[in-house]
């Protein structure tokens, strides 16, 4: 079992680097093209067990003041600094506590505005002006002031972990106690939307005037609906009610305590034990074990995602042989029998993937990826092996017992085609190093799950390759020219049709390249006690509905516990 | 362990009662007579039958070596064949003893498994006991500079973190069937090493070795003639106690992506696997097989020692 | 007696200079380094670069050992690259939960143990004795993260009488604390029992067929006294080394129990602080753990000699 959690890369750890116009982002205010297209407009929810007349996660009757919650997560973060700190999902489960962001995603899918008031291009896109809330206090009783969301800004610029992602930004300047401008290199339409992501939470200046003075574990000082109490790594993180918080009204509970627990059946039977009122789970085994069980409500990815899911792959890379060869990628991707992969290790639950998107989005067109066909790939390799001996290669994963199951299966269906397969469990820290360094031929890993997918663009970007053994993003070394066109025309365009298009193309290219062999939505899961009301529907602070649960990170804001 | 060893005069170590109390010769000759009679209430004279258990515990042992080593020429299914129609099934006539969560047969894993663990478990304890129980048998006994270095020795390596340690050879060395069994094999060497020299120590001091080192041995036929033969039954037990753990430990490192690579079997990651993924609620008999031909083969193996030693009257403390 | 302390702080030192070396060496050794779990896929060679130097990681390798080894003998331990938590926190608040499971657990195991080794060794072969051999093997063939999920069903969320996971530190509240506390102990108890019975019934059968037992018997002590007072001293040997053994496999082996049972101990902190390359994590605690074992060890020694009136400490 992996003692650290996989951390997912994602867009929310890491910022794309939007260096040309392009992407539509609808912000509040601002006229165009929505991204409101992308995805349903419920917020994603299973219809499972609940009292009847209600849905999983949405609260029924009127708040109940008090109590204190207990959540089980499935691992541990390192700090609460955005700077300096990896927010994977628990790292945001944490941070939507204490702090605010200043965008947040709406459930139609469009970035709204939460902590600031508005946020407002100017008419090419590279001027931003956000106004704050006014009226809006830390929890150390310090005003939230442009000076404080400017000084933020600096220290995430400065910072080696997430300054990269703010390249793009050349003056971040407080024009009044209230209005601070963003001025961009270039372009981007797309800018707010990272203003969802890591970047966006601001802390109090006195947390970062702490952390500058060298103390690296400064307490954390947010907006949030709640305040930092305590924190024991890998044991507890405790937060009590805020009591001036700006939502007034908010937030009902009294108390919340996140409990880091890494098996998944340990967390599960903690849950049933009573000793956390509320888990978060990665394994859809969990839905297999809780859906219609009375007394517990539902709530998962595997409807309901906006944007682009989080998918479980296989990566290979293109720049190493065997697997540089189409041919081989080819055979490797129609071995692959993705109904029986997604019975066994997604618990029949997660949907087998052909692509980036999910069926009901409107970015989805069959993008051609092969299908299951063993005797066409067995013919390819027989090919392959006339010429260049059986081809060899390793299979590299974590050590973790689920994907120490697919991988078998993924082995075993790759040697009966006529490869020869070796599996190797590596450290986490070490797969993505391997990855970074493209010191690998073919690895399991989940990715892509973002509101948007120019967020992606640095894994795709021709410009983000590099030799072996040199550092870079596109893991697989795919460098292909049509991507990168399509990637910009996206980034470029309001016209949501021709954003469709050019994504679908990147889709396309993506099922003919075969740098990724999807086998299935990574499901995220969370399952709470009857008692818990209303943790899968919040609303944002103009009352529109929130996106309730983005993949795997729930907004506490607005549950209260029943009787 | 103590280090030095100059023997407390208080006249208790003289177990003879006429060295004490002169007049006692007599009672002298009738304990000896008694002290040959066993405990266990036998007969010393007539030969006690070895037993049904005994032969079955003798067939057990030997079944799963032989199993072992003819894996590959039995009708056994392939191990690693997956079935995905058959997951998780129990014993059928298709499958005597079930299947795993991927549909693989899991008698054929249990014998292929049995490779790994017997040889892990036999050969780990065999390097234990050629080098630690010799380096502790000898150092118990003679003492002295050597044993004071072999004991500091022992304790650096006990001292030092194993997990890390093995992570880092294994990283570096990688995780074949070999390597694993070198690396718990050298990682039983300090336990040996302790408790056959706390037992060599303690059998060191006896008078029966001191009259046999004044009558004139030499340290050699001390060692093998006085002090072996009383370290023996210690030896064993804690051997075959050690084999257990070392194939327990090697599933902890299967628990851990430390051991054989995937998808070859062995007890230790078959008892793993058979507690992953919920397994013990899915399907119980992934884990129960191999528990179970474990816990029988430790059994038996202890209770053939145990009948043999009796049945050839192994006796230690005479003069 | 002084020449004796002398002699056992020499050791002591040795053995915590060469395990620090060790450590040291090890681990950084491994391939990788923290910047990749800090940095994640920003980790550029520029930003790497940086980061190592910041950490002084860039340093040749014998300062970096001097470096912390002049920090350690000034109470500095020095603190965790990802978390910054202090080294010594870690150990301060670790410490008491892995000795609690070790003492629970020994206590459990030795309560088993010795009481059934006493009464079998008598009457080997007999009923009672089967059944307890039997049982014993039955659970050296379980390990703990076989026993820990199944107590867990049964005894948790079966039967409800105790929590599936979390600790609350014993000062907080003692009577929780030690009901959360059971499950963890009897999981790695196993283990123990199994080892400390084999041992020692063998050792007391061996020692019950030497003369000065027979001597005993003939001057018509009873069985008990036997045992307890001539028996079952000299026969502690091989246990007490085993015992010193075992808590110090015990010391490194709670890792299992403590990821399955969310206890903030060091096992637990000591694999992930290896698997994320926090250097200074690994050897301080590898380090203190060492001194401890060592401590450990000497104080069974001590008992030895009490124990054993034929051999003494000079």
């Amino acid at each position: 079992m992996s003692v650290t959690e996989p951390q997912e890369i994602s867009r929310r750890t890491f910022l794309s680097q939007g260096a040309k116009a392009g992407g539509a982002v609808v912000l509040a205010g601002a006229a165009g093209g929505a991204l409101a297209a992308c995805g349903s407009s419920t917020s994603g929810s299973s219809s499972t067990s609940a009292p009847s007349g209600s849905k999983p996660g949405v609260g029924t009757g009127s708040p109940v003041r008090g109590g204190s919650l207990s959540v089980g997560l499935v691992a541990e973060i390192d700090g609460f600094y955005p700077p300096n700190n990896h927010w994977d999902t628990n790292g945001f489960n944490y941070a939507n506590a204490i702090y605010d962001p200043l965008c947040a995603v709406a459930a139609d899918g469009s970035i709204q505005p939460y902590l600031c008031q508005s946020v407002t291009p100017n008419a090419t896109f590279d001027t931003w002006t956000m106004v704050l809330r006014p009226n809006v206090k830390f929890h150390d009783g310090s005003a939230l002031t442009s000076a404080v969301v400017v000084a933020n800004f600096q220290a995430l610029q400065a910072s080696l972990l997430t300054g990269q992602a703010l390249t793009q930004v050349t003056s971040c300047t407080a024009t009044d106690p209230m209005t601070v401008v963003y001025k961009l290199q270039a372009p981007n339409p797309g800018f707010a939307a990272g203003l969802t992501t890591q970047v966006g939470y601001v802390v109090g200046q006195a947390m970062i005037d702490s952390v500058k003075s060298g103390n690296a574990r400064a307490t954390p000082v947010g907006t949030g609906p709640f305040v930092y109490q305590s924190w024991q790594p890998n044991d507890h993180f405790t937060v009590t009610r805020n009591p001036n918080y700006w939502r007034s009204g908010l937030p009902y509970l009294d108390q919340i305590t996140f409990r880091p627990i890494p098996d998944t059946i340990q967390r599960e039977s903690t849950l049933k034990t009573g000793g956390v009122d509320m888990i978060q789970s990665t394994d859809p085994n969990t839905i297999k074990r809780f859906g219609g069980q009375s007394g517990y409500q539902v709530v998962d990815t595997a409807t309901g995602v906006l944007g682009e899911p989080t998918v479980a792959f296989i990566m290979l890379n293109t720049a190493v042989a065997p697997t540089n060869d189409l041919s081989i990628r080819k055979a490797l991707a129609q071995s692959l029998d993705q109904a029986t992969i997604q019975k066994i290790f997604g618990g029949g639950y997660a949907k087998p993937i052909n692509g980036l998107f999910l069926p009901d989005s409107p970015y989805y067109s069959d993008p051609g990826y092969p299908a299951y066909d063993p005797a066409a790939a067995k013919k390819l390799v027989t090919q392959y092996a006339a010429s260049h001996g059986t081809p060899k290669l390793t299979l590299l994963t974590i050590t973790d017992p689920r994907l120490a199951q697919v991988v078998q299966i993924i082995q075993n269906m790759w040697n009966q085609v006529g490869f020869d397969v070796t599996i190797s469990q590596i450290e986490q820290a070490n797969l993505i190093n391997d990855f970074i360094a493209g010191q690998f031929q073919a690895a399991t890993s989940y990715q892509f799950g973002a509101i948007d997918p120019d967020l992606n663009y640095v894994w795709w970007s021709t410009t983000t390759v590099k030799p072996i053994g040199s550092i870079a993003l596109n893991f697989p070394r795919n460098s292909d020219p049509v991507i990168e066109q399509n990637m910009m025309t996206g980034r470029h365009t309001t016209d949501q049709a021709t954003r469709a298009k050019a994504y679908q193309a990147v889709n396309d290219q993506l099922a003919k390249d075969l740098p990724y062999l999807w086998l299935q939505q990574y499901l995220f899961t969370e399952v709470a006690t009857s008692r818990v009301q209303n943790f899968a529907n919040p609303t944002l602070p103009s009352g529109a509905k929130q996106y309730a649960y983005d993949e795997g990170i729930f907004v506490p804001t607005q549950i209260w516990l029943s009787k | 362990m103590p280090d030095d060893r100059e023997l407390l005069d208080t006249g208790a170590s003289s177990q003879l009662l006429g060295d004490r109390f002169p007049g006692m010769a007599a009672t002298d000759e009738a304990v000896m007579a008694i002290s040959t009679e066993h405990l266990d209430g036998g007969d010393v004279l007539a030969k006690k039958p070895l037993g049904f258990l005994f032969w079955f515990a003798v067939t057990w042992v030997a079944l799963v070596f032989l199993a072992a080593i003819l894996a590959n020429v039995l009708p056994l299914q392939n191990p690693n064949f997956q079935n995905y129609s058959a997951l998780n099934q129990g014993p059928s006539t298709a499958h005597w003893l079930g299947t795993d969560d991927l549909g693989r047969d899991l008698l054929a894993r249990l014998i292929f498994g049995s490779r790994v663990s017997l040889i892990v478990g036999f050969c780990g304890v065999a390097i234990g006991l050629a080098i630690g129980g010799t380096a502790g048998l000898i150092s118990g006994y003679k003492g002295g500079k050597l044993d004071i270095a072999l004991n500091a020795g022992s304790f650096i390596i006990l001292a030092f973190p194993a997990i890390v340690a093995v992570i880092a050879i294994v990283t570096f060395w990688g995780a074949s069937l070999l390597h694993i069994t070198i690396i718990l094999g050298v990682g039983t060497i300090p336990l040996m090493f302790r408790v056959i020299r706390a037992t060599s120590l303690s059998f060191a001091q006896r008078d029966f070795v001191i009259a046999a080192k004044t009558m004139g041995a030499t340290d050699t036929r001390v060692v093998l003639r006085e002090i072996l033969p009383n370290v023996v039954p210690v030896m064993v037990t804690f051997s075959l106690i050690t084999v257990a753990g070392i194939i327990v430990i090697e599933g902890t490192l299967a628990f851990l992506g430390l051991s054989v690579s995937l998808p070859t079997p062995s007890w230790g990651n078959l008892i793993n696997e058979g507690t992953a993924n919920n397994a013990l609620s899915t399907d119980p008999y992934i884990m129960m097989w191999p528990a179970l031909s474990m816990f029988l083969l430790l059994w038996s193996i202890n209770l053939i020692g145990d009948r043999l030693r009796q049945r050839f009257d192994i006796r230690e403390g005479l003069l | 007696m002084g020449k004796y302390l002398i002699r056992r702080v020499l050791q002591l030192v040795v053995v915590a200079f060469v395990i620090s070396v060790l450590t040291f060496l090890l681990v950084h050794l491994l391939p990788g380094d923290p910047t990749t779990v800090i940095l994640g896929p920003n980790d550029t060679a520029a930003n790497r670069a940086i980061l190592l130097k910041q950490l002084g990681l860039n340093l040749p390798l014998w300062h970096q050992y001097l470096t912390w080894i002049g920090a350690v003998f000034h109470g500095n331990l020095g603190t965790s690259y990802l978390n910054h938590q202090s080294v010594s926190h870690i150990l301060a608040t670790g410490a008491p939960v892995d000795l609690e499971l070790i003492i629970i657990s020994q206590v459990i195991a030795f309560a088993v143990a010795v009481p059934l080794a006493l009464v079998t060794s008598r009457r080997p072969n007999k009923p009672l004795d089967n059944v307890a051999t039997t049982s014993t093997f039955g659970l050296l063939a379980l390990p703990p993260f076989v026993v820990a999920p199944i107590l867990v069903a049964v005894f948790a969320v079966g039967l409800g009488w105790f929590p599936a996971t979390g600790y609350t530190p014993f000062t907080q509240s003692p009577a929780q604390n030690i009901h959360e506390m059971i499950l963890p102990s009897v999981a790695i108890t196993a283990g123990s029992i199994a080892v400390y019975y084999r041992l020692l019934r063998s050792d007391l059968i061996s020692t019950l067929q030497q003369d000065f037992i027979t001597m005993a018997r003939s001057k018509g002590l009873s069985g008990r006294r036997i045992m307890w007072r001539h028996a079952f001293r000299p026969s502690s040997f091989s246990l007490l080394a085993a015992a010193g053994i075992n808590i110090g496999a015990l010391i490194a082996g709670t890792f299992v129990v403590e990821l399955l049972f969310v206890l903030p101990g060091i096992g637990y902190a000591l694999v992930q602080a290896v698997e994320q390359r926090d250097y200074l994590v690994v050897q301080g605690i590898a380090l203190v753990v060492a001194v401890a074992y060592v401590l450990i060890q000497f104080i069974i020694d001590f008992i030895f000699t009490i124990v054993d009136p034929r051999v003494v400490r000079e």
